[in-house]
């Protein structure tokens, strides 16, 4: 009988450390389980930054757009060829300018008007977002189009002139992804439309050209990268004296400036210019990006 | 023997299913002004917080590239230079409610003292504040404000701004909580 009752005493007190130390575990399962439990639930449904920091990899547009209310100045400066050498100091005395100004009424959406030395040539462009790179959607779409205006062809050179030929466009499609913080890449199919041709200087015409651009970026540090970029132009006669058209060089950006200097064979920075008719020879420039 | 069960079959019970308290749209901001500067603040609106008040255990997370910032160019720098925001996505906060009685909590507010981990970049920092608690309706309210520092988490600020974001952020939250079913 003692023994019995002792083992029941026993039993009971087993049942109680048993039931102290389920205690524990669950207790302690519930302590872990709050942040486990909000990890599990929660997902990032915002969009992925921007993959590049300026509205240019080099002279190609990139799917950086202006935030909306943002106004943006740029100046642009292309210097002559480098292979001119201590004649003309690398090219530094003879500089094609650009000035952009920039701004966005609405979110997505980000127009531009501009004049540049080379040609003399005025321009107008819009860009519109069309969808964001995310967790749910893998690249940045943007879409772009520019007039552009020479206003330096002469009619007393040019006798049969008519105003529209003045004219050229360009329309592109932009497709660029983030695939790390550091490893940016985009693709450009582009349509260009010259109303111009001079078959002084092309064999051929070419009104309407198709090209693709592509370019990327990789981030050296936070501040600073490495762009590069390069149009084919699939339209180009093959005795035609112009180019495809690269651009290389580093992005610097300090709060609200970013700093562009490039190496480009082009003159021109407005994209029926630089896809069209580049010169070949590598010429020194730079971006300078400021927001205000 | 029958005493014995139930006691833990009530025990257990109770702590499985603890009665837990949960928001998805916290609202946490943060000031880091300097006066005369562009003011340097966002406001997060989708921190997910929950709090088991069976324990006064509390955690919350949130991403922070979800932070807002007035100016759009500001928010890319912020996530880009200053967080890392791609490696670090999240920032956590795990945490304990001292002498929490969810019984006690009313429509007037109670401070109690709230002591936890805050988890920036990857580097924990402990944290101990006064935290403001009460109920409106089935809703269990909570604020609470502290301060942390830059340094604190590893992040570098660059001389030529370093006058223009404060040395002591101010980080404060405001969540409203509901049952969680």
């Amino acid at each position: 009988m003692y023994y019995s009752i002792n083992n029941f005493i026993m039993f009971k007190k087993d049942l109680l450390i048993l039931c102290a130390f389920l205690f524990s575990i669950s207790s302690l399962f519930a302590q872990d389980d709050l942040l486990d439990e909000l990890n599990e639930n929660t997902q990032d449904s915002s969009y992925e930054m921007p993959a590049f920091k300026a509205m240019k990899i080099g002279n190609l547009q990139s799917t950086k757009m202006a935030d909306q209310g943002d106004f943006y100045l740029i100046v642009s400066h292309r210097f002559g060829p480098l292979k001119d050498g201590f004649d003309t100091f690398l090219g530094l005395d003879e500089a094609s300018t650009k000035i952009q100004l920039l701004y966005s009424f609405w979110e997505g959406v980000q127009f531009s008007i501009s004049r540049e030395s080379y040609n003399r040539t005025l321009a107008a462009s819009a860009k519109i977002r069309l969808a964001r790179q995310s967790k749910d959607f893998p690249v940045n779409l943007v879409t772009y189009a520019t007039v552009n205006r020479n206003t330096l062809i002469d009619e007393t050179i040019f006798p049969d002139l008519k105003s529209s030929d003045r004219q050229s466009y360009a329309t592109q499609l932009l497709v660029s992804r983030r695939f790390s913080d550091k490893f940016s890449f985009q693709l450009a199919p582009t349509y260009i439309r010259e109303n111009l041709q001079n078959l002084n200087v092309v064999p051929e015409e070419k009104f309407n050209q198709f090209a693709l651009g592509f370019g990327g970026r990789y981030k050296l540090s936070k501040r600073i990268s490495f762009n590069a970029e390069y149009v084919y132009n699939m339209s180009r006669a093959k005795s035609s004296p112009f180019d495809n058209s690269y651009a290389f060089g580093l992005d610097i950006e300090t709060g609200g400036h970013v700093f562009q200097l490039l190496f480009t064979n082009s003159q021109s920075s407005n994209e029926p210019g630089f896809m069209s008719s580049a010169e070949g020879d590598m010429v020194f420039g730079f971006n300078v990006v400021r927001v205000f | 023997m029958k005493k014995v069960a139930i006691t833990l079959f009530l025990l257990v019970s109770f702590s499985t299913f603890a009665q837990k308290y949960y928001t998805k749209t916290g609202n946490t901001q943060f000031k880091a002004s300097v006066q005369a500067f562009e003011p340097v603040e966002a406001t997060n609106n989708s921190t997910t917080a929950i709090i088991n008040i069976n324990s006064g255990e509390i955690a919350s997370l949130l991403f922070v590239k979800a932070f807002n910032f007035r100016v759009a160019l500001m928010q890319e720098h912020f996530n880009e230079n200053y967080m890392d925001s791609g490696t670090f996505p999240k920032a956590t906060f795990k945490g304990l409610i001292s002498d929490f009685d969810f019984s006690e909590i009313s429509s007037t507010e109670k401070k109690l003292l709230l002591k936890g981990i805050l988890t920036v970049r990857g580097v924990e920092k402990k944290i101990e504040t006064l935290a403001t608690f009460s109920k409106n309706e089935d809703k269990l309210l909570m604020e609470a404000s502290f301060g942390v520092q830059p340094e604190d988490f590893n992040i570098k600020i660059p001389k030529i701004v370093s006058d223009k974001i404060a040395g002591t952020i101010n980080i404060s939250l405001a969540y409203e909580f509901i049952e969680k079913k």
